[in-house]
C-alpha cells in the first residue's frame, strides 16, 4: 500500500519535480555561480568554485581601487542618464497622453495610428543616421554632440516616447471622465485637471512606465557605444564590456564583482514590478 | 506693490520657451558660421513651431503634445530618413567630408620645394616655465628672431617670429628671463619632438632645426614653404603646384597623374551601395549567410524558449503541487538581470580553457575520446552557445505569459473533452494549444521580431565571430543583421563604411515591416478561426 501510493505520488506530483528541480539548475546556476565567486577568495577563473573556500571582498575593493576601471564613475553615469532620460520620459508621455485622451482635435487618430507604426522600429536600427547626425551637431554645438551625455539623453528620449505616450493614454483613458467634467464645471483649466485628476490618478501606470525606461535605457549597449567614446564617460554597460574582456581568466573575480554590482538592483527593480512589466507589455519594448 | 500671480503652467511655459530660445541664439551663429543651411533651417522651424503654438492660444492640444513629438521626429523618424538618404551616398573613411570641407583642407597643405632649403643659421632652443619650446634664430644682427616653435597644426595659427636684438651682449648669447636653454644632450633626447617643430617667419618661410651640436650653438636652416594645392573653380580641377600638373575630378576624388588624392568628399552615388551589396560576390556571399542566420536565430530562439517555458508552466498548472511559489520566483530570474551581464558572465561560463562548461564535460570528452569544444570559436559551437544563452535568457518569459494564458482557458472545455473520451494528449493539442496560441501569437511573433535585432547579446557574446574568410567586409558566422551594420560602420576595421551600412539597415527596416504585417494579418486569422471556441 505504501509503495503504491509513493508510485502515485511519482506519477501525479514526483515528474514535475524532477523537471522543474533541472530547470531550476539551469536558471539559478550561471546566477549563483557569480554571486558567490565576487567574494570567493580565487586567484582565476580556472581554479574558481561554485562553494567558495574562503570569502573575501577583494574583488570589490580592486573593483573600486583601479583608476584604470573608473567603474564607479560608470555606474554614476549610469544612473545619472537613465534617471534624466526615464524621468522626462514620463512627463512630456503624459503631457501627450492627456492631449490623446482627453482633447478632442483634427489629426488626433492619424496622429495615434503614426505612434504606433514609429514604435515598431526600435531608433536603434538608425543608429548610423544618429551617429552622423550627431557627428555633424558636435560642430555647431559640442555641449550637445556626439560623446556628451546630454545627446545620449536626448536619443533616449526620443526613443521610447512615442509607445510611452500611447501606453499612458490606454491608461488614461480608462479613467472616469465624469471626474474631469466636474472639474471643467468649476472652472479648472486643463492643466489643473490634469495636475490635480489626471496625473495622480494615473500614478500606477506613471512608476511603471519610469521603471520600464530606466531598465531599457540601462541595459543598452549599442547606443551607448557609438555615442560615449570618453572612458570617464562611458555607462557600465560599454565600461565593462570594453574593460573585461581581454583576461578573463584572471580579471574573473573583478568581473563577477561587477556583475553583481551591475544587476543586482535592476533585478530587484524588476522583481519588485514583475507583474506590471510582464502585464500587458510585449517583450521587445522591455528588455535591452 | 504688484502682486505677481504665476500658476505653475505659466511657470513651465516660459521655462520652456527660455530654454529653447536661448538655446536657439546660442546655435544660430555657430551655424552660420559652419554653413550647415540644413541643420539652420531646421532649427528656426522648430523654433518658430514652439514659439508660435505656445505664445497663440490656436491650438491648444499641440502644447501638450509638440515637446514629446520633436523628440519623437527629431531622433526617430529624422533618422530613418537621413538613414535612407545616406545609403545612397559614398559616406565612408576619406570620403566624410562636403567637397568645399575637403577643399579647404587641400589648400591649407604646402610643400617645400627642394631648392628652396638653404641658408643656415645658429639656433637656440629655449623652454618655457609650461615647457613649451622656443626657437632663438641668428640669422644676422638685423634678424634674431625669437618666438614659439610650434607643429605643423599650428602653422596657420600661429604669430610670426619677432626680431629681439637685446638677447645678444657682445655677440654672446644670453638666455633671456623666464627661459631655459637646452643644452646639445637635452636636444638629443628631446629630438623626435624638436624635428617636428618650427619657428614661423613669415607666411611661406620657416626656420627648422638642421644639426644639433653637443658644442656651442646648433644649426638651424630656413625653409620655405608654397601652398601645394590651388583650386581652380572654373575648371573645376586642383593645381599641384609642386609638379605642376592638373589634378581633374574622379567622381568623388582629385586624381593626380592617376593617384586619388586624400580627403575625398560625399556624393550621391545612386543605388551603388544596394547594387554592390547584390552583385559583388565577396560581399553578396556573407550578406546570404547572415540573412539566413538572422532569420534562423529568431526562429530557433522563440522556438527554445517557447519550448522550454511551456513546458515548465504545463509542469506547475497542477493543483496540489507544492514549492509552486519558489518554483516560480526562481524561473524568472534570468531575465531580471540585464541582458550585458548575462552575455558576459556566459562568456565567462563558456571561456573553452578556464570555463566551467568546459571543465563538467570534461570527462564526456574523455569517454569519448574527442577534443573538449572550442566554444565560441568554431561556427557550430559559436551558434549552439548563442541559441543556450538565448534560451535561458528568454525562457522566463515565455513561462510568464504561457503560465497566464492556461490559467484563463476555462476548465470546463478540458472536462468536457475527456468526457467525450479524450486523452491528455488529444486534448492538449485539440483544445489548450489552439486557444493558447490565439492569445500568445501576437507576443511570439513581438518576441521574434526583438530577437531579430537582438545586437546586446550576438555582440556581447560572440562579437559575431569567428570571422567568415575570405569576405571583403569583417563579418562572422554569427552576425545578424543589426550586428553587421554595426562592424560595416563603426568597429569593422576597413574603415567607416556608412553608405553601405545604411543600405544594409534599409534591408533591416524593409523585413521588420514584412513582420510586423504578417503579424497583423495572422492575429486577425486566428481569432477569426479560434476566437469563438
Amino acid at each position: 500500500m505504501e509503495t503504491f501510493r509513493f508510485f502515485n505520488w511519482i506519477k501525479e506530483y514526483g515528474w514535475r519535480h524532477l523537471i522543474a528541480l533541472i530547470f531550476v539548475t539551469f536558471a539559478v546556476y550561471p546566477i549563483l555561480f557569480v554571486a558567490t565567486n565576487s567574494i570567493a577568495d580565487f586567484a582565476n577563473l580556472t581554479n574558481s568554485k561554485l562553494i567558495p573556500e574562503g570569502l573575501t571582498l577583494k574583488h570589490y575593493k580592486l573593483l573600486s581601487s583601479n583608476p584604470l576601471v573608473p567603474y564607479f564613475k560608470w555606474l554614476f553615469n549610469t544612473y545619472k542618464v537613465a534617471l534624466i532620460a526615464a524621468f522626462f520620459n514620463v512627463f512630456l508621455g503624459s503631457l501627450a497622453a492627456y492631449a490623446f485622451s482627453r482633447l478632442q482635435f483634427k489629426g488626433r487618430r492619424a496622429s495615434l495610428l503614426t505612434l504606433v507604426i514609429v514604435q515598431m522600429f526600435p531608433s536603434f536600427l538608425a543608429f548610423v543616421a544618429i551617429y552622423l547626425l550627431f557627428f555633424q551637431i558636435s560642430d555647431i554645438a559640442p555641449f550637445m554632440g556626439l560623446g556628451t551625455h546630454f545627446g545620449l539623453i536626448l536619443v533616449y528620449l526620443g526613443g521610447s516616447i512615442g509607445f510611452n505616450s500611447w501606453l499612458i493614454k490606454g491608461f488614461m483613458d480608462t479613467i472616469s471622465p465624469s471626474l474631469d467634467e466636474a472639474a471643467k464645471v468649476d472652472g479648472a483649466t486643463d492643466f489643473q485637471i490634469f495636475r490635480k485628476i489626471i496625473a495622480p490618478l494615473s500614478r500606477p501606470i506613471l512608476v511603471v512606465i519610469f521603471v520600464i525606461t530606466f531598465i531599457g535605457i540601462y541595459s543598452d549597449f549599442i547606443l551607448a557605444a557609438i555615442f560615449l567614446k570618453d572612458k570617464n564617460l562611458w555607462t557600465v554597460a560599454v565600461g565593462i564590456n570594453t574593460v573585461f574582456i581581454d583576461d578573463f581568466n584572471a580579471d574573473w573575480g573583478v568581473i563577477a564583482a561587477s556583475s553583481v554590482i551591475a544587476a543586482t538592483p535592476i533585478a530587484v527593480l524588476f522583481i519588485f514590478f514583475q507583474k506590471q512589466i510582464t502585464g500587458g507589455l510585449t517583450a521587445g519594448s522591455v528588455k535591452g | 506693490m504688484i502682486y505677481l500671480s504665476m500658476t505653475l503652467s505659466k511657470i513651465l511655459k516660459y521655462l520652456f520657451l527660455a530654454v529653447v530660445n536661448s538655446l536657439i541664439v546660442y546655435v544660430v551663429p555657430l551655424a552660420l558660421t559652419f554653413e550647415s543651411w540644413f541643420f539652420l533651417s531646421l532649427i528656426l522651424l522648430i523654433g518658430f513651431l514652439i514659439n508660435f503654438v505656445y505664445f497663440t492660444d490656436r491650438f491648444q492640444p499641440m502644447k501638450w503634445i509638440l515637446p514629446g513629438m520633436i523628440f519623437m521626429l527629431s531622433f526617430v523618424v529624422f533618422p530613418a530618413v537621413y538613414n535612407t538618404y545616406v545609403s545612397f551616398t559614398n559616406w565612408s573613411t576619406g570620403h566624410i567630408l562636403t567637397k568645399t570641407q575637403a577643399i579647404g583642407i587641400l589648400e591649407d597643405r604646402v610643400f617645400t620645394a627642394d631648392d628652396q632649403k638653404g641658408l643656415e643659421f645658429e639656433l637656440y632652443i629655449l623652454q618655457d616655465i609650461d615647457l613649451n619650446f622656443y626657437y632663438v634664430a641668428n640669422l644676422d644682427s638685423e634678424n634674431i628672431l625669437f618666438g614659439r616653435a610650434v607643429t605643423d597644426d599650428e602653422i596657420f595659427t600661429s604669430a610670426y617670429a619677432t626680431h629681439e636684438p637685446s638677447f645678444f651682449t657682445n655677440d654672446e648669447f644670453s638666455t633671456p628671463d623666464g627661459y631655459y636653454q637646452l643644452s646639445g644632450k637635452e636636444q638629443i633626447a628631446n629630438s623626435t619632438i624638436l624635428q617636428e617643430l618650427s619657428l614661423i617667419i613669415d607666411k611661406n618661410t620657416r626656420a627648422q632645426l638642421y644639426k644639433i651640436s653637443v658644442f656651442g650653438a646648433s644649426t638651424g636652416r630656413l625653409t620655405s614653404t608654397s601652398q601645394l594645392y590651388s583650386y581652380d573653380e572654373v575648371s573645376d580641377t586642383l593645381f599641384n603646384n609642386s609638379t605642376n600638373t592638373v589634378c581633374p575630378v574622379v567622381i568623388d576624388n582629385f586624381e593626380c597623374e592617376g593617384k586619388e588624392i586624400e580627403p575625398g568628399w560625399r556624393v550621391y552615388v545612386g543605388g551603388d551601395n544596394y547594387s554592390k551589396l547584390f552583385s559583388n560576390q565577396r560581399i553578396r556571399g556573407p550578406l546570404g549567410v547572415v540573412s539566413k542566420w538572422t532569420f534562423q536565430f529568431a526562429l530557433l530562439s522563440v522556438m527554445f524558449s517557447f519550448a522550454v517555458g511551456l513546458l515548465l508552466s504545463m509542469i506547475l498548472n497542477k493543483d496540489g503541487l507544492k514549492f509552486q511559489k519558489i518554483y516560480r520566483a526562481v524561473f524568472i530570474l534570468p531575465y531580471a538581470i540585464p541582458a550585458f551581464v548575462s552575455a558576459l558572465v556566459w562568456k565567462g561560463l563558456l571561456n573553452p580553457d578556464y570555463g566551467v562548461i568546459n571543465s563538467w564535460l570534461g570527462p564526456l570528452y574523455e569517454i569519448l575520446d574527442v577534443e573538449p569544444i572550442k566554444w565560441l570559436k568554431t561556427k557550430e559551437s559559436a551558434r549552439s552557445a548563442i541559441l543556450l544563452v538565448n534560451t535561458w535568457l528568454g525562457f522566463p518569459y515565455m513561462f510568464l505569459i504561457t503560465t497566464g494564458a492556461l490559467q484563463s482557458i476555462p476548465k470546463e472545455l478540458i472536462e468536457a473533452a475527456k468526457v467525450d473520451g479524450a486523452t491528455g494528449i488529444q486534448s492538449f493539442w485539440r483544445i489548450t494549444f489552439p486557444l493558447l496560441m490565439v492569445s500568445i501569437s501576437p507576443l511570439l511573433i513581438g518576441s521574434f521580431a526583438f530577437n531579430f535585432n537582438n545586437f546586446t547579446l550576438i555582440f556581447l557574446l560572440s562579437g559575431g565571430g569567428p570571422p567568415i574568410i575570405g569576405s571583403e567586409v569583417s563579418v562572422g558566422w554569427t552576425d545578424i543583421l543589426i550586428s553587421f551594420t554595426y562592424k560595416l560602420a563603426i568597429s569593422g576595421g576597413r574603415g567607416n563604411l556608412f553608405g553601405l551600412a545604411s543600405s544594409v539597415t534599409i534591408i533591416i527596416f524593409a523585413l521588420v515591416l514584412l513582420i510586423s504585417a504578417i503579424s497583423f494579418r495572422y492575429t486577425k486569422r486566428l481569432e477569426r478561426i479560434y476566437g469563438n471556441i
